[in-house]
């Protein structure tokens, strides 16, 4: 598509704009984290525990979002959180993404048999609910960053790969397909330079919107304790270890999850602005 | 006849997925570290305790030999024993069922209740300000994590208003926050795609005929549009329903509503090793079930699907 078409309308896609200033305000917060804070993520301090937000009354200066249980910093834990978060999700959705179209792409053009194993596959993985299979295979073989965005890129593999699929079968027969195959073009070109740009577009909004879930699903398995583990700070777990006290100190728990909200959204609507800018169909 | 030979090989894919679910559920365990038998037995068991336990749980038998013994079980309707629980897995599992069962009818109900038709109402007035309402009630519902709105559930009913109980089985108002917790994220879904799907609908040919034809408007909307527009509602509401009945994990274990996800997560934690494998294969095909009666209904709206 034409850039100047595709600028024009990035300028009128509020929402889009909205949703891309957020994202890079937050990781340039996270990726700033060691010079932003002046605090240790991980260095408690009993003295100071569970210190209200600066702005409310008792709050300390310095603690902008006051402390947690073990008196440490909430802003900074948040902002190093942003970072384990970010750096899995973008591991695992991009991993995923291109595993997916790998996969997909094959199976579309060769079809029959090629087709049948590898769609079997796929439904076999997602028959199991992916917070399920992650729950299990973290306890059985213990959580660790590594295995978290190994289950996490299995569970996200097979809506990348049906997508791909789908879309290679529309192509796969197409006339411009045909001519270059009767030209005598090998299967790698004709997937390569002739499908493959064909299917980016809606590969490119579901990656976008792959990053806010896969955000939520690493925050509920940290939050169940087979995630990121403490003292290393992630969204999920300081919203568990404030869960205890919601009653009495609830921004503990409020700020990581308003950081979490803020962060899907932002990725919601970039991949919404996304879908309708690349939308060859608009007019 | 399409529709039959649809639904035949339909079955035999369910199947087959249902044959490699029970091979990686059972491998599963058998790849996870620590030896069942010793697990059973005091920290004292001797050498020889433990081989005669191992041959008592038949684990002394080659892999293949022990998942053909498993399956067999399987299709005799005994699917093991819980060590945790001394009781056949059915009887656990399905002690737990009715649970999350009722709270998977309670977020069905919020969805049908709310998405549904908020979704299609913004359709129809596109650009109103209940449009633009219901964009936002979507909008935050898909981005509220579970584990967040359950805490923020919990702080605004139970903590700040104390209308409602925080945690717990029982009546109504223990089901109410699980459900709302379930259900928002589901109706916000179900909003956007009502929304979208109308709004596609509406643009084509036939409706302009049809309102042409001076048919009332509300006709034109129950009848003729909101028929097309619920595919890909009945796709994705009927697959959580599946996804669901297997249990919430992280929302069950958050308001200790003792359903089949809080089961599963304790059983993992307890390594009762034939609950978890024998738990997964329910909950896989209790989806997989879903998922083919939803691929029938649908083709049964649009018999154009059985032709593919």
């Amino acid at each position: 598509m034409d850039k100047k078409i595709i600028l024009r309308r990035i300028r009128h896609s509020r929402f889009m704009i909205v949703g891309a200033v957020v994202l890079v305000f937050i990781l340039a917060l996270s990726l700033l984290a060691p010079v932003v804070c002046q605090f240790d993520p991980e260095a408690s301090s009993i003295a100071e525990r569970l210190l209200p937000p600066e702005w409310l009354s008792h709050g300390m200066a310095g603690h902008i979002l006051g402390t947690d249980e073990l008196g440490r910093d909430v802003f900074t834990r948040l902002l190093y959180g942003a970072r384990i978060s970010i750096m899995i999700a973008v591991a695992v959705c991009c991993s995923a993404a291109v595993l997916g179209t790998a996969l997909g792409l094959t199976a579309g053009y060769f079809g029959k048999k090629v087709d049948m194993v590898i769609m079997r596959a796929m439904e076999v993985i997602q028959a199991i609910p992916d917070i399920v299979l992650a729950i299990c295979v973290l306890s059985l073989l213990g959580p660790s960053t590594l295995n978290l965005i190994i289950v996490l890129l299995i569970g996200r593999t097979p809506m990348f790969c049906r997508l791909a699929r789908n879309n290679t079968l529309v192509y796969r027969n197409a006339e411009f397909v045909k001519a270059s195959r009767s030209m005598g073009a090998g299967r790698a070109h004709i997937i390569f330079t002739q499908i493959l740009p064909n299917i980016t577009t809606p590969l490119i909004v579901q990656l976008s919107q792959a990053f806010g879930s896969n955000i939520m699903i690493e925050s509920s398995l940290s939050f169940l304790g087979l995630g990121i583990q403490q003292p290393q700070p992630s969204w999920g777990n300081m919203i568990a270890a404030g869960r205890k006290f919601l009653a009495t100190d609830p921004w503990v728990c409020f700020a990581p999850g308003v950081a979490l909200m803020l962060i899907v959204l932002a990725f919601n609507f970039l991949g919404d602005g996304l879908r309708d800018v690349l939308d060859p169909k608009r007019t | 006849m399409y529709f039959l030979r649809f639904v035949g090989k339909r079955i035999l894919q369910t199947v087959i997925v249902l044959f490699f679910v029970s091979v990686i559920a059972f491998a599963l365990i058998r790849i996870a570290p620590g030896n069942p038998a010793t697990l059973l037995l005091p920290d004292n068991a001797t050498e020889e305790q433990i081989q005669e336990k191992e041959a008592e749980l038949g684990l002394d038998k080659p892999v293949v030999i022990q998942y053909l013994n498993y399956m067999g079980g399987v299709l005799r309707g005994d699917l093991g024993t819980s060590y945790n629980y001394q009781q056949p897995v059915t009887k656990v599992f399905f002690s737990r069922f009715p649970n999350t069962l009722r709270l998977t009818v309670a977020m069905m109900l919020i969805c049908l209740a709310c998405g549904i038709p908020l979704g299609i109402i913004a359709g129809i007035k596109q650009g109103t300000v209940i449009d633009f309402v219901a964009m936002i009630f979507a909008l935050l519902g898909q981005s509220m994590s579970n584990v967040w709105l359950a805490v923020l559930n919990i702080y605004i009913f139970a903590v700040w208003l104390g209308w409602l109980p925080s945690v717990g089985v029982g009546g109504m108002e223990y089901l109410i926050l699980p459900a709302l917790t379930l259900g928002y994220p589901l109706s916000a879904t179900t909003c956007r795609l009502g929304r979208s799907g109308m709004i596609d609908v509406l643009r084509e040919d036939y409706i302009t005929c049809t309102k042409a034809k001076g048919i009332p408007d509300y006709l034109v909307y129950c009848k003729y549009a909101f028929k097309n527009a619920l595919i890909p509602i009945v796709t994705v509401v009927g697959s959580q329903f599946g996804l669901f009945l297997g249990g919430s994990v992280v929302v069950e274990t958050i308001f200790s509503w003792s359903g089949i996800g809080q089961l599963l997560n304790q059983a993992i934690g307890n390594r009762d090793y034939e609950l978890v494998q024998s738990s997964l294969l329910l909950i896989a095909c209790m989806c997989a079930v879903v998922y083919l009666l939803i691929d029938i209904i649908n083709a049964l709206i649009d018999p154009r699907i059985t032709l593919d």
